[in-house]
């Protein structure tokens, strides 16, 4: 009776663990920077191409199983729990409306820019899905 | 009484048959960001297709989003008009996971290539959104 209980109970518990999980990325998948490239001198204001590969684009909000939308990281590390959602400021750009380009300016210097792929919720994928942190300056 | 309602009843089936098509987002712009307009590429090697949007977002086929769309890449044929569902064929190819480049390979010869967006239910836009027809060699 008791391990009847107890397989009972661990069959509830497995069953709760993928609602509990993040969004899972496909294999392969693979955001980068089309444009512009790592080490790039730059105007103020450019165009970002977002880059993906093995994955499609979907808006915030859309339950389609390997899709996500693209946010831009500037001048900042990966968040560092990709269990919460992307945080929305000046330095994490979202593109929640399925933006593939964007149009930034950045003040003159040295700055880094990353992407970072989220699902519909604005939560990093399982595994997360981001670019390589590129560098570019801005003249 | 009764032939209005007939009237109404007509006026309700026009206007679901005759659906407006999905109007533009102003300024978008769609563009073929690889390969470029008369590139000679090796035949026997798939080529990487880099759909390029700008103003507009990318959504999979089904999703109703504002301002969305997904990509068609037509491959040897014309475009068609505004507010005419896309053709699924070889000449016609979906990408209504929201993907944002594709690989095809092409049999030697001139081929020409051009995007166009489809709405939700592949329909084209009003005015349609389409990138300039390039032209590219297999040899």
């Amino acid at each position: 009776m008791r391990k009847t209980i107890v397989l009972i109970l661990s069959a509830v518990v497995l069953q709760a663990v993928p609602v509990l999980a993040r969004t899972p990325s496909p294999e392969n998948a693979q955001v980068y920077f089309i444009w512009p490239s790592d080490g790039m001198v730059v105007g103020h204001a450019f165009w970002v191409r977002m880059g993906l590969r093995n994955m499609g684009v979907a808006p915030k909000g859309t339950d389609i199983a390997k899709t996500g939308h693209h946010h831009l990281l500037i001048d900042i590390d990966l968040p560092e729990n990709m269990d919460q959602a992307v945080p929305n400021d000046r330095n994490h750009l979202h593109f929640g409306a399925g933006e593939t380009e964007a149009r930034i300016e950045l003040p003159p210097g040295s700055h880094t820019l990353q992407l970072l792929l989220a699902d519909k919720d604005h939560i990093p994928h399982d595994p997360p899905v981001y670019s390589k942190k590129i560098t570019v300056t801005v003249k | 009484m009764r032939i209005r309602l007939a009237a109404l009843l007509f006026a309700t089936a026009v206007s679901v048959l005759a659906a407006e098509p999905t109007p533009a987002p102003p300024n978008a712009y769609l563009y073929i960001g690889w390969p470029n307009d008369g590139q000679v590429v090796s035949s026997g090697k798939p080529i990487r297709v880099w759909f390029g949007l700008r103003n507009m977002g990318v959504a999979p086929k089904g999703v109703k989003f504002p301002n969305t769309g997904h990509h068609h890449l037509l491959i040897d044929t014309d475009a068609p008009g505004p507010g005419v569902e896309i053709p699924n064929d070889r000449n016609h190819l979906h990408f209504g996971a929201g993907e944002t480049e594709t690989m095809i390979e092409l049999p030697p010869g001139r081929h020409t290539l051009q995007l166009v967006m489809g709405d939700d239910q592949h329909v084209t836009f009003d005015p349609s959104v389409q990138s300039k027809k390039i032209t590219i060699t297999v040899k």
